[in-house]
């Protein structure tokens, strides 16, 4: 299956995109997904432990078991005011 | 308790913010704090911060930080918070947020919480310009 992948922030000049389409196996998890982004995007492994992850509008762990429509959001330490 | 998010590319007009106010007669505090952005970043002068924002989730992850501080602190009336996104220049207010409640103390540690609940979780970034 496919899920989309935005990235925010400094991640899109690591990336090289705003957002990309990766095709994962059924019952990938996050941290699956992450392993093969970070051979595509190998400048994103530099961030590997302080990346936030969402779905949707909502965070999530590494180990959430991916679902086909999903939207992957990957970005950096939030930092409003 | 009601609540108001504005997220918006325009100057804060603060002014115009406390003329809206409405507080119940039981309300005997209203705390208002501004967040401007600095000259400095780290030691390099700056002309201005640029303010990227994930809006669905920005305005989830507040809606979420509204509930829990009305379970926090009950009396809370009323939140209202206003955060620029987009370019703004230095001196200007980049964040503005007021809570209305009976009593100062509950105003003060609210709000406190509030602003720093969203230097954690809400997906704002900035991006300083020299």
């Amino acid at each position: 299956m496919t899920v989309r992948v935005h990235f925010y922030s400094y991640f899109k000049e690591l990336t090289g995109c705003p957002s990309t389409e990766e095709t994962v196996v059924e019952g990938a998890t996050i941290d699956q997904l992450l392993g093969q982004l970070y051979g595509r995007f190998p400048k994103l492994t530099a961030m590997r432990n302080s990346t936030l992850i969402a779905v949707g509008v909502d965070y999530q762990g590494r180990s959430y078991v991916l679902k086909t429509g999903d939207e992957v959001s990957l970005f950096p330490p939030v930092q409003g005011g | 308790m009601t609540t108001e998010l504005i997220l918006t590319t325009d100057p804060i007009d603060e002014a115009a913010l406390i003329a809206r106010r409405r507080a119940s007669a039981g309300m005997g505090a209203a705390i208002s704090f501004s967040g401007i952005v600095r000259g400095k970043e780290g030691a390099d002068a700056i002309s201005a911060i640029d303010y990227e924002a994930f809006r669905p989730m920005v305005e989830h992850q507040f809606k979420l930080l509204f509930a829990e501080a009305g379970q926090r602190w009950p009396v809370v009336e009323s939140i209202r918070l206003v955060h620029r996104v987009g370019v703004v220049k230095v001196g200007e207010p980049s964040l503005w947020v007021e809570v209305v409640t009976p009593h100062r103390s509950e105003a003060f540690a609210a709000c406190q919480w509030l602003i720093d609940e969203m230097k954690r979780i809400v997906p704002i970034w900035k991006k300083p310009l020299l």
